[in-house]
C-alpha cells in the first residue's frame, strides 16, 4: 500500500521487492506491483551511486566544460548565495564555505550551538536548490532504522483486477536518508551505532537494509549540525565518521548589527522563502566543472605537505592522529571550488591555506596533552602553515 | 554585500592563447629579472667584499698579518666577480619567472599554473578549455602590470646604507695607522737578520766540512748541529716566531757544540804548552828549539829539533846530556796532565842520559806521536770553537738592533779574528745605555798559528770567567774565575766576580788578588799535588814571577 510519510516519501512504495501471496494458491512472484513516484524516479534514475565519479571525469559524464559551463557556475552561484543571504543573516562565511562544500560535493558538519540558524541554513538551501530535503532530529533513542529505512508487511491488492484477494507482500520502507539533501540535526546527541548508520550513505551513496543495496538520490548531502562536545548529553562522533565529512564549518554568534537585522526579518508577520535557483542536474553539472579547474603540481605539492604536517611525526607534541588521505582531497576540492568562485581558474596557494581550516580541523586528533593544554585545532593548522611560508 | 567573483570570469574570451604568446609575454618579464637579479648580486657582492675586507683589515690591527691588504683587496673584487658569477649561474628560468611573478604581482598562482599546462601532455590530465581560459585569464592578469614597474632596478635604503657603512669603515682601516705595522717590521726585520744569519751559519758548516784535520765523526755531528740549527732557523724564519726562541736555537746548538769538546783535550794542550815553555828556558839551542816547537804546536819543527837532538846526543859530553836530561825531565814534570807528552819527554831524558841511540830514536817518536796527538786535539777544539764562536757572532748579530750597538760592534770585531787567540765577545744590553758587558772573553789557541795572545784559556766547562768592560773592549786580559761557573762559550758576568759590570778595570789591579783567590782555593782544594803545581805555576806565569 500506498505510504504517506511525514518526510513526504511517495504514497506509492517504489521499493515494494517480494509478493508473498496470502492465500497461497498463486506462487508467482512479481518484481515490483507499485509504480514508482515520477519525481523520485527522475531524481535516482539518471543519478545512481555512482553519478559522483561521473562528475569526477567531465570527459565521459558531461564532457568538457566550456566558458558557458563557468559562466553558469557563477550565474548559479551568485544567486545562491544571494538567496542565502538573504534569509541566514550574519553568516557569509558561513555560507561561502557551505558552498564550497556543496560545489564540491561533500557533506558538511555544522558546529555551533542551538539557535544561530543551522537548520534555518540547510532547509533554506534546500529550498534554493530545489532538492528533496529530509530532516533526521537525532534523539539518544534514534535507531538505525529509523535512518535508512526498514521492511515491514504490507497488504497489497493486486493493481491489474485479475485477482479479488489481496496479498502481503514484504515492502521496504525508506528512511529519510532517502533524499537530496539530509539535515542531520543534532548528530551527536544519537548514539554512535545510529550515527553510524550514515556512514555509508555519505561514502557510498547507498544503503544496504537486509541483502538489498539500494542507491540513494542524487545529488546527495548531508548536512550534520551538532552542539559542542562540551554540552551536556551529546556523544562525540567517530574518527570515521567524522573524516567522511568534507567540511566542517563552525557557526559562530553573530554580531550585534546582525541580531538586528535577524530581528527585522523574523520576528514579523512575514516569512521569507528561498526562490529555486538551480535543479540537481545542473547542480551534478557544476560540480563536475568545479571538478574539471586546473591545479598545478606546486600547489599539489604544497596540499600534500600542508597534509602531512598535520601528522604526529610533525607535530608529535599535541596531535594523536593527523589527517587522513580523504583530508587532502578535500583540500583540493574545496579549494578549487574556492578558486572558481574567487573568479579564476585555477587552485592557489591561497586557496590551500584558506580552505584547510574547515578541511582538517577535524580530522586532526590532539592526544592528551593537546587537550589539556587547550590546543585547538585550528593553532596547530595555523603554525603548520606559518612554518610552510617559512620553509618557502 | 560581497559578491562571488568578478565580472571578467563571465567575459567573452578574445582569442585562444597558445604556449608560445606565453613564452613571448614572459620574456621581457624575464630580462627584467634577470637584470634585477644582477643588480641585487653584485651589490650583495661588493657588500660581501667590502665586509669581508673589512674583517681581514681588522684582523691585521690584532694580530701581525703582513699579506692582510692583498687579502682584503683580493677578497674585495672576487667577492662581487663571484656574486655577478653566480647571478648569472643563477638566471631566472620561465618557471621560476613565474612563480616570482605571482609572488611579486599577487597573481595567486596564476602564471605557474598556466607555465605547468602550457604542453598539451601536461594539460591531458586537465580540461583544455579550461586551461586555456587559465592561459588567458593568466596573460590578462599580467598585461595590467610592466615589468620596469614591478622589479624596478633601484637601490633599497637598506642596501644603500650598508654600503656607505661599509665603505666608510674600510677607509677608516685603511687610513688609521696600524698598531701592527712595527711588529710586521720587526718581524721583517727579524727574519732578514735570520737569512744572514743563517748563510753565515751554512758557510761556516762549509767550511768545516772542508777542513780535513778533524776526525770524520766528528766533523758528521758538528754538521749535524749547524744542520739542525739552520732548519729550526729557517722554520722560524718563515713562521714569524720571535727572536727570543732564534737566541734560544742558538744558545742550544752552542751547548751541543760545547758538550763535543773534549776537556781532557784542553789540559793536554796546555801541558804541552807548559812543557814547551820550561824548556825554552834552557840553555841548549836544541831544548829551545823544541820547546818553541811545542808551545807553537809544530810538529815540523819537532821533528827537525828531535833529529838535530839526536844527532848530536853523541857528541855531548856525560854532563851536557845529563843537564839536557834533567831539563827535559824539568820539563816532563811540567806535563803532568798530559800523559803520553809527559812520558816520551822521561823517555827522551832517560835515553840522552843515558846515551842510547836507539832510545832515543824511540823516545823522538813517542814525543812526536804525543805532539802529533796533541796537535789533533788542537784542531778539534779550534774547529769546534770556531763554529760556537760562529754561532755566538750570529746570536749577536741577530741582538744588534736592540742591543747597544757599541758593545754588539765591538764583540763582533773582537770576535772576527778567528784566527787570533784569545777571543773576546761581548754582547751590549738594551736596557742599559752604556751596553753592560756580558759573556766571558773566550780565548784559544788556533794550531799552527802564532802562541795564543790572549793570556786567558777558557776553559770549557770551567768558564773562564771574565768582566769585561762595558763598551767591550778586547784586552786580552783574562782573570781567573769560578770553577764550574759558566762555561767557555757564553758566561756571565756577575757579583761573584770582583769587577763591577761595565767599570774598567786593569789588568794589573785584579790580577794579584784574582792570582791569591786561585792560590788560596787551590790549596784548599783536594786535588792532586800536580795539579795543584800546575795551576800556581799558571798563575805564577801571569804574574811574571
Amino acid at each position: 500500500m500506498a505510504n504517506s510519510g511525514e518526510n513526504g516519501f511517495p504514497e506509492v512504495n517504489p521499493y515494494a521487492e517480494e509478493i508473498v501471496p496470502l492465500s497461497g494458491h498463486n506462487k508467482t512472484s512479481e518484481a515490483t506491483l507499485s509504480s514508482p513516484n515520477e519525481t523520485e524516479v527522475d531524481i535516482t534514475k539518471n543519478t545512481t551511486g555512482r553519478a559522483l565519479s561521473h562528475a569526477a571525469n567531465p570527459q565521459r559524464g558531461h564532457g568538457e566544460p566550456t566558458q558557458a559551463d563557468i559562466t553558469e557556475f557563477i550565474e548559479i552561484a551568485q544567486k545562491l548565495e544571494q538567496e542565502l543571504r538573504a534569509i541566514v543573516i550574519g553568516q557569509d562565511s558561513i555560507i561561502r564555505e557551505l558552498l564550497h562544500a556543496l560545489f564540491a560535493g561533500g557533506h558538511v558538519l555544522l558546529e555551533g550551538v542551538p539557535g544561530l540558524g543551522k537548520t534555518l541554513l540547510v532547509r533554506t538551501l534546500s529550498d534554493a536548490l530545489s532538492l528533496k530535503f529530509a530532516r533526521i532530529q537525532f534523539t539518544p533513542d534514534l535507531m538505525p532504522a529509523d535512518i535508512v529505512g526498514t521492511t515491514i508487511v504490507a497488504e497489497q491488492v493486486d493493481p491489474n483486477g485479475a485477482s479479488p484477494a489481496t496479498r502481503r507482500v514484504f515492502s521496504f520502507q525508506p528512511g529519510p536518508i532517502f533524499a537530496n539533501i539530509v539535515l542531520a540535526d543534532e548528530i551527536n546527541r544519537a548514539t554512535p551505532k545510529t550515527q553510524s548508520a550514515l556512514l555509508e550513505g555519505m561514502q557510498e551513496h547507498t544503503v544496504s537494509v537486509g541483502d538489498r543495496t539500494r542507491p540513494l538520490p542524487q545529488p546527495f548531502f548531508v548536512l550534520a549540525t551538532q552542539n559542542p562536545l562540551e554540552m551536556e548529553g551529546t556523544y562525540p562522533l567517530p574518527e570515521a565518521q567524522l573524516d567522511r565529512f568534507l567540511l566542517k564549518i563552525m557557526v559562530n554568534f553573530p554580531k550585534a548589527e546582525d541580531l538586528m537585522r535577524i530581528l527585522d526579518t523574523t520576528v514579523g508577520t512575514q516569512s521569507l522563502r528561498a526562490s529555486p535557483v538551480a535543479t540537481g542536474d545542473q547542480l551534478l553539472h557544476l560540480i563536475s566543472v568545479a571538478r574539471a579547474m586546473p591545479i598545478a603540481t606546486h600547489v599539489k605539492e604544497y596540499a600534500v605537505r600542508l597534509l602531512l604536517a598535520t601528522h604526529p611525526e610533525q607535530v608529535h607534541r599535541y596531535v594523536r592522529y593527523g589527517a587522513s588521505p580523504r583530508g587532502l582531497q578535500a583540500l583540493i576540492m574545496t579549494a578549487r571550488v574556492r578558486a572558481l568562485l574567487s573568479g579564476r581558474y585555477n587552485v592557489s596557494l591561497e586557496d590551500i591555506r584558506a580552505v584547510a581550516y574547515p578541511a582538517l580541523r577535524h580530522r586532526i586528533v590532539l592526544n592528551f596533552d593537546g587537550l589539556a593544554d587547550g590546543i585547538t585545532p585550528e593553532q596547530l593548522i595555523d603554525t603548520i602553515i606559518g612554518e610552510l611560508a617559512t620553509e618557502a | 554585500m560581497a559578491t562571488l567573483m568578478s565580472s571578467r570570469i563571465v567575459a567573452p574570451m578574445p582569442k585562444l592563447l597558445d604556449s608560445e604568446d606565453l613564452i613571448r609575454s614572459l620574456r621581457p618579464w624575464r630580462k627584467q629579472l634577470f637584470r634585477q637579479q644582477m643588480l641585487h648580486w653584485l651589490l650583495r657582492g661588493v657588500i660581501t667584499g667590502l665586509v669581508v675586507a673589512c674583517l681581514v683589515l681588522l684582523a691585521a690591527r690584532i694580530f701581525p698579518w703582513a699579506t692582510a691588504v692583498y687579502w682584503a683587496v683580493g677578497l674585495g673584487i672576487t667577492s662581487p666577480l663571484l656574486a655577478l658569477g653566480a647571478a648569472i649561474w643563477y638566471r631566472p628560468s620561465f618557471a621560476r619567472t613565474a612563480s616570482v611573478i605571482d609572488k611579486r604581482l599577487a597573481l595567486h598562482d596564476r602564471m605557474s599554473t598556466a607555465w605547468e599546462l602550457r604542453e598539451p601532455s601536461k594539460g591531458a590530465q586537465q580540461s583544455s578549455a579550461l586551461a586555456e581560459l587559465q592561459r588567458h585569464d593568466a596573460l590578462e592578469q599580467l598585461a595590467k602590470s610592466k615589468p620596469a614597474t614591478a622589479f624596478p632596478l633601484r637601490l633599497q635604503r637598506s642596501t644603500v646604507l650598508t654600503l656607505v657603512c661599509a665603505t666608510l669603515v674600510l677607509a677608516l682601516l685603511i687610513l688609521l695607522p696600524n698598531p701592527m705595522t712595527a711588529i710586521l717590521k720587526q718581524q721583517a726585520d727579524l727574519q732578514a737578520r735570520l737569512t744572514r744569519q743563517i748563510a753565515s751559519i751554512e758557510k761556516k758548516r762549509r767550511q768545516i766540512d772542508a777542513q780535513s784535520t778533524i776526525p770524520a765523526k766528528e766533523k758528521q755531528l758538528i754538521d749535524q748541529i749547524l744542520s739542525d740549527l739552520e732548519s729550526q732557523l729557517n722554520y722560524e724564519s718563515q713562521n714569524a716566531k720571535s727572536e727570543a726562541e732564534a737566541q734560544q736555537d742558538l744558545a742550544d746548538a752552542q751547548t751541543k757544540l760545547d758538550q763535543l769538546r773534549n776537556p781532557q783535550a784542553v789540559t793536554r794542550i796546555q801541558s804541552q804548552s807548559t812543557a814547551g815553555q820550561s824548556l825554552q828556558h834552557s840553555s841548549d839551542a836544541n831544548l829551545q828549539a823544541m820547546g818553541q816547537a811545542l808551545a807553537n804546536n809544530d810538529t815540523k819543527s819537532l821533528a827537525q829539533v828531535l833529529q838535530n837532538l839526536a844527532s848530536q846526543a853523541s857528541k855531548l859530553s856525560q854532563a851536557q846530556r845529563d843537564q839536557l836530561g834533567q831539563e827535559l825531565e824539568n820539563a816532563a814534570n811540567q806535563a803532568n796532565l798530559n800523559p803520553d807528552l809527559k812520558s816520551a819527554l822521561r823517555q827522551l831524558a832517560q835515553a840522552l842520559t843515558e846515551n842510547n841511540a836507539k832510545e832515543i830514536a824511540n823516545a823522538s817518536q813517542s814525543l812526536q806521536a804525543a805532539a802529533n796527538q796533541t796537535a789533533a786535539d788542537r784542531n778539534s777544539e779550534a774547529t769546534l770553537a770556531q763554529a760556537s764562536q760562529s754561532l755566538q757572532n750570529a746570536a749577536n748579530n741577530l741582538a744588534a738592533p736592540t742591543d747597544n750597538p757599541n758593545g754588539t760592534s765591538q764583540g763582533q770585531q773582537q770576535n772576527q779574528g778567528q784566527q787570533e787567540p784569545g777571543q773576546g765577545q761581548g754582547k751590549g744590553q738594551p736596557q742599559q745605555g752604556r751596553g753592560k758587558g756580558q759573556g766571558g772573553q773566550q780565548g784559544q789557541r788556533d794550531p799552527g798559528q802564532e802562541e795564543g795572545r790572549g793570556q786567558g784559556q777558557g776553559q770549557p766547562k770551567q768558564g773562564g770567567n771574565s768582566g769585561t768592560n762595558g763598551q767591550g773592549k778586547n784586552e786580552q786580559v783574562y782573570v781567573p774565575g769560578q770553577i764550574n761557573q759558566g762555561s767557555g762559550a757564553q758566561s756571565t758576568d756577575n757579583n761573584s766576580s770582583a769587577v763591577q759590570s761595565g767599570d774598567q778595570v786593569s789588568y794589573s789591579q785584579v790580577i794579584a788578588q784574582y792570582s791569591q783567590m786561585a792560590h788560596d782555593a787551590i790549596d784548599n782544594s783536594s786535588i792532586s799535588p800536580d795539579d795543584k803545581d800546575l795551576v800556581h805555576d799558571y798563575f805564577n806565569s801571569l804574574e811574571g814571577r
